[in-house]
């Protein structure tokens, strides 16, 4: 949420679909966040925190940067 | 929508009721001259009517909903989103509830009737309730 939002790219579209394509309801009880916030999430509206991000990751069994990239410049 | 925004929309909704009667009330029967504990007694009862009409209206969604989507419409754990959601929109009221307060002092300091002190000071706080679940909802849209 906030400055930079639009800088965080994600594949968790793509990781759904390879994980038998899980529903985002079914994520969203895997991270204890409510279906709008993976919603938001998916579609680049929200950053999320570093916690969730790592839990996204953990539901997924990949790294973190597997599903967030940082498209921004640095500096 | 989640249980979340058509609880934030019935409230604003709610908040538009109460203010069209407020502002009806005003114009019908002025309220200049009149003893400022009988206004603030009337804005009292206004405020009273406008939570009645929540809790009404958060009931009646629940049922509604509950029908319309066949599975219990419920309010879920706030996550860090709705938090964060609610924080921002809760800073945006509290700016325009400070402006209607420096107002209703402004009004008495210049000699202004006291009453229109009294009704600036609940028509800014409906004001900023109504702009805090209007952020909300704004806020649930663009992230």
């Amino acid at each position: 949420m906030g400055k930079g939002q639009a800088q965080i790219a994600n594949t968790i579209r793509t990781l759904r679909f390879h994980a038998g394509e899980m529903t985002q309801a079914a994520l969203a009880e895997r991270v204890g966040v409510t279906r709008q916030t993976i919603v938001a999430i998916e579609q680049g509206r929200y950053s999320p925190s570093l916690e969730v991000a790592f839990r996204i990751a953990k539901a997924f069994g990949v790294p973190l940067e597997q599903v967030f990239q940082y498209e921004g410049d640095i500096g | 929508m989640s249980y979340k925004q058509w609880n934030v929309v019935l409230t604003l909704a709610s908040q538009v009721l109460i203010a069209g009667w407020l502002i009806w009330d005003a114009m019908v029967a002025p309220s200049a001259g009149a003893p400022v504990s009988a206004v603030a007694a009337k804005l009292l009862w206004a405020g009273l009517v406008m939570i009645i009409i929540s809790i009404a209206a958060a009931i009646g969604a629940a049922i509604v909903g509950s029908i319309v989507t066949r599975e219990e419409f419920k309010d879920e754990r706030a996550d860090e989103r709705d938090k964060a959601i609610y924080a921002r929109s809760m800073r945006n009221a509290y700016f325009v509830s400070s402006i209607a307060g420096l107002g209703a002092l402004l009004l008495i300091a210049f000699g202004y009737d006291p009453v229109a002190a009294v009704y600036a000071l609940f028509i800014g706080g409906m004001l900023a309730g109504a702009v805090g679940s209007v952020s909300q909802l704004v806020y649930y849209r663009i992230g």
